[in-house]
């Protein structure tokens, strides 16, 4: 009974809708992100010189790092997924830890970066700042609410990816349940596709 | 070797192609900037940008695989709705004339 129970429930699950669930999330994730694109554009347009002589201020080789640490993470989530659904589950975990670990990482190259710039009196409304010109506070503005606010979705994806980690130590998503291990792959990688654009946005104004 | 075995030996490889890839891209991008390209610098880098979110959608989030019709259709509607806005805003921004 209970056997026929569990194959009933396990035959009810609907992927496809878990996943176009997931997708409709992170489109609308996409607009959240896009809203503060064209606040970014907008203010550019009007204060070009300011934003090229801000943007040199940032560290462009801490930057370039990053992307590659958030673009190889992407790498190791893509092949945790193909491991599992191999049925691979040792290697799977592994390189969810190395995930989790690139995530850590380039966290820490972020808090680098923004400690080193309030330590200069560069944040929001600090009375160094406000002396620029206004375009240089747009710039920087929008640096630590766009950043800080990536910075938060990988945050919270090192967490969602630990609890995965739980999951497939305890065998709970295996060879033939993976859906919620490839939701977070997918979120994972939304996180990626942002900052592939923050990155040349921010670090490489000319 | 099983031939669906075979398949997913394959995805491991295109994995690495696509991060080889957007490795090099990235490269692109870094060296484009350091060019006196004026206003082309910043149209080219989004179109690095597009080309490597492009990458990173259509194979590590398996959009290339997916066989329901809507998951083609609805990003293309998003980018839509979302040039929409970018358009409106511009329009406005503009042709603004006293508020700077």
């Amino acid at each position: 009974m209970d056997e026929a129970k569990e194959f009933a429930f396990e035959e009810a699950r609907d992927y496809t809708g878990a996943k176009l669930g997931m997708w409709l999330f992170i489109l609308s994730e996409l607009i959240l992100f896009g809203g503060m694109f064209i606040l970014y554009s907008a203010y550019r347009y009007k204060n070009p010189v300011d934003f090229h002589h801000a943007s040199r201020e940032l560290d462009v080789i801490l930057g370039t790092l990053n992307t590659l640490i958030l673009l190889t993470s992407s790498l190791t989530m893509a092949v945790s997924i193909a491991a599992i659904e191999k049925g691979r589950r040792t290697l799977s975990a592994i390189l969810l830890v190395a995930t989790m670990a690139f995530g850590f990482l380039f966290l820490v190259n972020k808090g680098i970066e923004w400690t080193e710039k309030i330590h200069h009196g560069i944040y929001p409304n600090s009375s160094i700042l406000l002396q620029r010109p206004k375009g240089e506070v747009l710039f920087f503005g929008l640096y630590y609410v766009m950043t800080g606010l990536h910075g938060l979705h990988v945050l919270v994806g090192v967490c969602v990816l630990f609890g995965m980690l739980i999951l497939v130590m305890k065998e709970k998503i295996n060879q033939n349940r993976f859906v919620p291990l490839e939701n977070s792959g997918l979120y994972w990688h939304l996180v990626d596709i942002i900052w592939i654009f923050l990155y040349p946005l921010f670090y490489l104004i000319t | 070797m099983k031939p669906e075995e075979e398949i997913r030996k394959k995805r491991y490889k295109t994995y690495v192609l696509v991060w080889i890839t957007l490795v090099i891209l990235t490269g692109m991008t870094f060296s484009v900037a350091g060019m006196e390209l004026g206003s082309w610098t910043v149209l080219i880098a989004l179109a690095i940008a597009g080309t490597k979110s492009g990458l990173v959608m259509n194979y590590f989030m398996h959009l290339q695989s997916e066989r329901l019709l809507i998951f083609k259709v609805i990003i293309p509607l998003v980018m839509a709705v979302f040039l929409v806005f970018i358009l409106l805003t511009f329009s406005d921004v503009a042709f603004r004339g006293g508020v700077k």
